[in-house]
């Protein structure tokens, strides 16, 4: 389940030392896949971001030295990578592509759409939208803890922060959770 | 001084206790933490990305090609898109805001030079040309813009001093507060309500602001056609789906852009309601057009599907589900269609 244990996955170095993209993508695609749904959220398209993502550790993999674990150094483009995404799709919602995903999730009645799939959706949007008003830090740490399932320790270890600054993040964006979630639904009724 | 310092560090010392409970794995139950949980618990529940699709995302990346992921292509198209439009719409507002003046043009020039010989701008002319020309007896109806508009024309072609001079002791006619136009005003009505359900996610606020734009503007409103699927959407939005099929049902569909998704939902609904012969002639509308391969066909086969199996039509319904496999073998409907016909 957790990209850190992934990691034990040996990385093939081609022969300039530098380790080798398909390699890499082999081991880690679908690891990275899961991370960018789920920080992108559900309007992503996980294709492309899986794509631009290992486009990028493409252009970047003869700079990686090796000082940070491989899922570190691959975490950090995937966060980057997603946020992007996340910024287009405040833009993107205003047009048609948004406007399709929208009304489809929308107007699917229950017995034709399994019911638990339907309220999946609704459920997924809201929690994004709830995690998209909180700060990235927050937001990508509580994430990582309740939708990927990852330990305080495993976090820190991804994100690169000290295991206190994880669990301080943590206790915030959980406040600030309830707190706009309970504004979420004040608004709703 | 010294309490509220023990106090923020009490604090920062209790937000770095190991949290070892997650949410998403409590039981359900009535309090914030637990709805909490339950909310992040169905959001974790993602199917994890199908094979097929690594394997597609692998070939385009070792294709090698410097080509754009198909986002930036989609923001490119929407830029141009957005820049057309802009053109467009700055085209129809000049135009209605000068369309009177255009077409009294005619009878002004004469006034101030022959209209036979072209007359240009000579290069020699330091001076900013004088003041505004008005005809001796404008149009009332024109009287207006044609003050903002004819004027710097006549005066850039180059009008003389004296013609100047016989026209500027005219009084300008009374000013008029110029109006929005009323496409403007509905346009900003339905922008609003727009914003509110996209934006706000408040579609009883939205429906209140088409429900205005239908009380100003009737069902000859310009934009009416778009401020329809805009109440439709709400209406859903708000589980209204009767009302939302009501619309729907007066609605001539077609199976061209927007027609496909309001055609599918419109028989999604009817066959909720039971009028499966008629859910089926819109599902078969939409799958006998060459359907592309997208996420309408895909509901359409399967709600094809399920409503010949509910009208007893077992063999249409296992021939749709096993077309359904075969085009969306990781469709979201796949389990079920796979149960169905115990593959």
């Amino acid at each position: 389940m957790t990209l850190v244990r992934s990691d034990a996955t040996p990385v093939i170095e081609s022969r300039s030392g530098v380790p080798d993209l398909e390699a890499l993508y082999r081991a880690h695609a679908p690891t990275v896949a899961r991370w960018a749904a789920k920080l992108a959220g559900p309007l992503a398209d996980v294709d492309d971001l899986v794509h631009e993502i290992f486009l990028v550790v493409r252009r970047r993999l003869p700079e990686f030295r090796g000082d940070a674990q491989v899922t570190t150094w691959l975490y950090r483009i995937t966060e980057r990578v997603a946020q992007e995404s996340r910024r287009r799709d405040r833009f993107r919602r205003w047009f048609s592509r948004a406007r399709h995903l929208e009304i489809e999730r929308t107007m699917a009645p229950p017995h034709l759409t399994p019911v638990d799939e339907f309220e999946r959706r609704q459920s997924s949007e809201t929690v994004y939208r709830i995690l998209d008003r909180l700060p990235g830090k927050y937001r990508n740490v509580l994430i990582l803890f309740e939708l990927e399932e990852l330990s305080g320790e495993e976090i820190a270890t991804l994100t690169g922060l000290k295991l206190a600054t994880v669990w301080v993040h943590l206790h915030r964006a959980r406040a600030r959770f309830i707190a706009e979630m309970k504004r979420d639904s004040g608004r709703r009724t | 001084m010294k309490e509220p310092m023990a106090r923020g560090r009490q604090t920062d010392a209790d937000e770095r206790t190991p949290i070892r409970d997650r949410w998403s794995a409590r039981p359900s139950g009535d309090g914030d933490e637990a709805l909490a949980g339950a909310l992040l618990r169905s959001a974790a529940a993602v199917p994890p990305f199908p094979a097929k699709n690594l394997a597609e995302v692998a070939a385009r990346l070792r294709s090698r090609e410097r080509h754009l992921p198909r986002t930036w292509a989609w923001q490119i198209a929407v830029a141009f898109g957005l820049l057309l439009f802009g053109g467009a719409l700055y085209a129809a507002v000049l135009h209605i805001l000068r369309g009177p003046s255009l077409r009294a043009l005619p009878a002004v020039v004469p006034v101030s030079m022959p209209a036979s010989a072209p007359v240009r701008r000579p290069h020699s002319v330091v001076a900013p040309p004088p003041a505004p020309v008005l005809s001796p007896e404008p149009e009332p109806s024109s009287i207006v813009r044609a003050e903002e508009t004819r004027a710097p024309r006549l005066a850039f072609r180059g009008a003389t001093q004296e013609s100047v001079a016989t026209k500027v002791s005219l009084e300008p006619p009374p000013a008029l507060p110029p109006s929005p136009s009323a496409l403007a005003q509905e346009s900003r009505l339905l922008a609003g309500a727009l914003h509110k359900l996209r934006q706000e996610r408040d579609p009883g606020q939205a429906l209140a602001m088409l429900d205005e734009h239908r009380a100003r503007f009737g069902a000859n409103g310009a934009l009416e056609p778009e401020a329809n699927v805009t109440r439709i959407e709400a209406l859903l939005r708000l589980g209204r789906h009767d009302q939302a099929l009501g619309l729907l049902d007066g609605l001539a569909l077609t199976t061209a852009g927007v027609g496909r998704e309001m055609l599918v939902a419109r028989a999604e609904l009817r066959a909720e309601k039971g009028r499966r012969a008629a859910a089926l002639n819109d599902f078969n509308l939409l799958l006998s057009a060459d359907a592309p391969p997208d996420v309408v066909s895909e509901r359409a086969l399967y709600g094809r599907a399920t409503c010949r199996a509910q009208m007893g039509d077992g063999a249409g319904a296992r021939a749709d589900l096993e077309q359904y496999l075969a085009r969306f073998p990781t469709g979201r409907f796949a389990a079920q269609a796979r149960a169905a016909i115990g593959k």
